[in-house]
């Protein structure tokens, strides 16, 4: 065992021990003050902050992905809205263009129509004219021949109004094959 | 008797059975006492002994320690990072902040120095061949002690504005009725302003000084009777005997390690807890 000192006072205070553990404690201290804490709060609040900050980027991540996810969906929907008013227009139009061609059709049959009606009703005043002028040459050449011819016998009297009415008939059924 | 047995009971080892042995002679307080190496003969020192070198290596390992755990820095913490993390963190959420609350970080430095510079000074005494507690010295807690006490009449002086007022509100209990005030304030001075800084101290220096007393006792004893000279039956009762006693000193030794971390930490807790009054308003 190593040699005592004299006094043996428990309690006692050695100024120079003292003064060495106030020097080590203070070196101690300044390391601690000036270096040890100052690195690891920065450490630590540089971590908190990346961490963070990694939160704030998902998020905004997120954000960017829900706004782009809402733009497709505005955009088809906006496809599906003009495709149906494509479509509708197209039925319209295809409406409108049927409506147009029957109108024209019905147009032009009641045209047609007119047309034939006002050549048939020439042709009949064609054909009455015609038939007038015809009676009336037709009742002169009788009246000549009657008159012409005289009267003698009554066998004569009757061919000749027999071969009147012949011609008469002939003429007219030549007269209505050309009506016609 | 062999010249062996003699040799060991002139140490004061295997003393147990011998007949004209030396008795059993439990450790003294002297073993606090080492002899200076150096002595320069001024009244109130020491000179220097055992426990300024014992200082020193408690410093330096704390500083390199410091160092250590603080000297690489990255956003994903390496392994002695880590280490330094947790301690400075473990130093913050379990003594400053339910202390001081947020507005004590300030003092955070101070405390982590504290507590490491107490804990090494601690651990001295269960590294082999070191083996001395430099806190069962009384002149290192005092030191430490007087730091803290200085700090916390700084504080309060400083938070309260003035000194007046920080006496006032440190001595004169509030909603105290006026005629007890003469029996009050004399005990509140005594207990805040001598009483206080004296325990500080005193409470590592005494659990250090008896636990290093208990562990030598255990260590001398386990020696003492360690004698498988004395005859078959005397022999092997008294390394059963000298057995027990240094498992005790082994298990003691463990148990010292924890006392010596809850010492650091009561008086760490104790600054925090001085500075924190302090800085409050009364």
């Amino acid at each position: 065992m190593l040699g005592l000192a004299a006094e043996e006072n428990v309690l006692r205070i050695h100024i120079d021990e003292l003064v060495f553990g106030l020097i080590a404690f203070v070196l101690i201290f300044v390391l601690v003050y000036k270096y040890a804490v100052p690195r690891i709060t920065k450490m630590l609040d540089e971590r908190a902050d990346s961490i963070e900050g990694g939160i704030e980027r998902a998020k905004q991540a997120e954000a960017g992905a829900e706004e782009l996810r809402q733009q497709y969906r505005e955009k088809l929907e906006e496809a599906h809205r003009s495709y149906a008013a494509e479509l509708q227009k197209a039925g319209e139009q295809r409406a409108a263009i049927l409506a147009e061609a029957r109108e024209e059709a019905q147009v032009e049959a009641r045209r047609i129509i007119e047309a034939a009606h006002a050549q048939i009703e020439a042709d009949r005043q064609h054909a009455l004219h015609q038939l007038r002028t015809e009676i009336g040459t037709l009742s002169t050449d009788l009246a000549t021949r009657i008159v012409g011819e005289t009267l003698a016998d009554n066998a004569a009297q009757g061919r000749v109004i027999d071969r009147f009415l012949a011609e008469l008939e002939q003429d007219q059924s030549t007269q209505q094959a050309e009506v016609r | 008797m062999s010249a062996d047995t003699l040799n060991l009971a002139a140490e004061g080892g295997g003393g147990l059975f011998t007949p004209g042995g030396p008795g059993f002679e439990a450790p003294s307080v002297g073993i606090f006492f080492p002899s200076p190496w150096v002595d320069y003969d001024i009244p109130m020192t020491s000179g220097i002994t055992k426990y300024a070198v014992l200082l020193a290596v408690a410093s330096g390992l704390a500083l390199l320690f410091l160092w250590w755990t603080s000297r690489k820095q990255s956003l994903v913490p390496n392994r002695s990072q880590s280490i330094g993390e947790i301690f400075f963190l473990f130093i913050r959420e379990q003594i400053s902040r339910p202390m001081m609350g947020v507005k004590g970080d300030k003092y955070l430095p101070l405390l982590i120095s504290l507590f490491i510079f107490v804990f090494a000074m601690n651990i001295m005494g269960i590294i082999p061949f070191l083996q001395l507690p430099v806190t069962s010295n009384l002149s290192y807690p005092v030191g430490i002690a007087l730091v803290v006490y200085v700090t916390f009449i700084v504080v309060g002086i400083r938070s309260q504005g003035g000194v007046g007022k920080y006496l006032k509100g440190a001595v004169v209990p509030s909603g105290a009725p006026g005629w007890i005030l003469p029996l009050l304030v004399p005990i509140e001075i005594i207990s805040n302003f001598l009483i206080r800084p004296a325990t500080h101290a005193i409470r590592v220096f005494a659990t250090m000084f008896a636990g290093h007393l208990l562990l030598a006792t255990f260590a001398a004893a386990g020696w003492y009777m360690f004698n498988p000279a004395a005859g078959p039956l005397f022999g092997t009762i008294s390394v059963l005997f000298s057995g027990a006693s240094l498992l005790a000193f082994v298990v003691f030794t463990a148990f010292e390690l924890v006392i010596m971390f809850l010492q650091a930490f009561v008086f760490t807790l104790l600054a925090a807890l001085y500075i924190g009054q302090a800085q409050e308003a009364h």
